[in-house]
């Protein structure tokens, strides 16, 4: 008898201590927030979107084609075509895949002169498949106006 | 009378929601109690091996991210470039070793959290769920802050990580350790007396000791039947030698003593990150280390403690930019063949309580 009134006192005591948590977080602030009509800021490292932003100076592209990021994406999404010879040379297409991509950002980590970059975007949903493959035009639109601030580790350059 | 029984054949899953992915069991039962049990894995195939081996090194980080266990990518990562280091001979600058054993441990408490909302639902307990993800979400914050993904980083590389921690980070950090504390309370308080709770986990699923051993179990399903062993201190890798942590080991086997251990080991990992930080000595966080990194003819194996267990990765080089022949020690695949060996005679109510409290993810099954 002091055995089953002592399990059940157990019982009470255990069941009175979670419903005590839950009445508690009931009067605690809210943790979601409702997505389409609030957003959350995301960090300034933010793996998002790509885009291509223009030098500020001379109004051009910054991509001096190496095609080094075309080479370092594990998905192959980047597709680059450039024509002209040496300092003429300008990119007549920058494809990039984004149902491909995995955000996985090697192409702006090896890119030598900042021209790809992430923006703190994230919604890149679309009715049409086709859609999905940001060309040029794309890109230049998607760049932000004043270049993020990020502190990555360029490739062999050290700190 | 001598009623006529026959056994019965009772397909479970591959789409079941307490299965934890798509994993097919067998079951043979007979009457409530389980007969055998037979399970049906490779719904999740993705040939993460033969794909490595098409993938220069660098790119395979970001493979080995999403292709493995994605709850604990960068436990993934850590075993990844552990053997890529140790066969290249790349040394890792010692900020860059605590960076990652920081990094190690927020992940590890993050799969952890997972793991304990998903068996709480799995146990009808589904409140708890909403509470851990609370606390994940902080965890993933702060790795957004660090890394830029949330769920797959792609943050260590050959030879370092790819930044150093923005500013003003530790500082929230610690903030959050004190307040994972205060909540790991709260869980203990829905959780541990709660008497439903405890009748569907405690004596329930009881793996011994010897069979823990023989059939290969790691990771907490292992120090839950009193194996004491775990690979951070038995063979230490980046910071694990220079901190101080304790092994939480249970003798019970059954599913209440996994669930002790993980809820330890999520203490242990605070005072590691906080020992940490403390320590975080400066310099530099990456070595210069080519994009297409070379490796030398040979072999390596290097194993790590993932959150799941012990993960191993076995590394051939053929001195080529790319990996010649990659072979993954999954702790999720070894896991689950101790504990559905031990099914049989429970009942099909007590497999759900079992099964969770494996922590399996198929994609780390499957691979």
């Amino acid at each position: 008898m002091a055995e089953l009134a002592a399990r059940a006192w157990d019982a009470i005591n255990g069941l009175y201590l979670g419903l005590r948590v839950t009445f508690r977080v009931l009067l605690d602030r809210k943790i979601t927030v409702k997505y389409p009509l609030e957003k959350l800021e995301v960090s300034p490292r933010w793996h998002g979107l790509l885009a291509l932003p223009l030098d500020p100076e001379t109004g051009k592209d910054k991509c001096i084609i190496c095609l080094q990021c075309e080479r370092v994406c594990p998905d192959r999404c980047i597709h680059i075509e450039a024509t002209g010879k040496g300092k003429e040379r300008v990119l007549t297409r920058f494809d990039i895949e984004m149902d491909k991509c995995c955000y996985c950002g090697l192409c702006v980590e090896v890119c030598p002169t900042d021209a790809i970059v992430f923006i703190p975007e994230y919604e890149a949903s679309t009715r049409d498949r086709a859609r999905l493959l940001y060309d040029l035009e794309d890109l230049h639109r998607a760049a932000p106006k004043e270049p993020p601030a990020r502190g990555l580790v360029k490739m062999g350059r050290g700190r | 009378m001598r009623l006529h029984t026959e056994e019965l054949m009772l397909n479970m899953g591959p789409q079941h929601p307490s299965t934890h992915g798509v994993l097919r069991l067998i079951l043979t039962i007979d009457g409530e109690n389980i007969a055998g049990v037979k399970p049906d894995i490779g719904y999740l195939h993705s040939s993460l091996e033969k794909m490595m081996e098409h993938r220069t090194y660098l790119q395979n980080v970001a493979l080995v991210d999403r292709g493995m266990d994605y709850l604990t990518a960068l436990a993934n990562e850590e075993a990844y470039l552990l053997a890529v280091e140790r066969l290249g001979g790349i040394e890792v600058p010692p900020r860059a070793k605590w960076i990652r054993t920081i990094m190690l441990e927020f992940q590890r408490i993050s799969s952890h959290l997972v793991w304990l909302g998903t068996w709480g639902i799995d146990l009808g307990a589904s409140t708890v769920f909403i509470y851990c993800f609370r606390e994940r979400e902080r965890i993933l914050d702060l790795l957004e802050q660090v890394t830029g993904g949330r769920l797959h980083y792609v943050y260590f590389r050959p030879g370092g990580v790819l930044a150093d921690l923005p500013e003003g980070w530790t500082d929230r950090a610690l903030e959050f350790c004190d307040e994972l504390l205060d909540r790991m309370v709260e869980y203990h308080e829905l959780l541990t007396g709660n008497p439903i709770f405890r009748a569907r986990v405690l004596g329930v699923g009881v793996l011994p000791r010897d069979a823990a051993i023989n059939m290969g179990a790691c990771g907490p399903i292992a120090r839950g039947s009193g194996v004491d062993f775990d690979v951070r201190r038995a063979h230490p890798y980046e910071a694990y030698g220079d901190v101080e942590f304790d092994v939480p080991v249970f003798e019970g086997g059954d599913c209440f003593a996994r669930y002790q251990v993980r809820m330890e080991e999520m203490r242990q990992s605070v005072r590691i990150i906080r020992q940490a930080i403390e320590r975080l000595p400066e310099g530099e966080v990456r070595a210069r280390v080519p994009v297409n990194v070379r490796l030398p003819r040979g072999e390596v194996y290097a194993r790590t403690e993932s959150p799941r267990g012990d993960l191993g990765i076995y590394l051939v080089s053929e001195g080529a930019d790319k990996p010649h022949r990659v072979k993954i020690r999954a702790p999720s695949f070894s896991n689950l063949y101790a504990l559905t060996e031990i099914m049989r005679g429970w009942k099909v109510a007590d497999l759900v309580a079992i099964l969770g409290s494996v922590d399996i993810v198929l994609s780390d099954v499957d691979r």
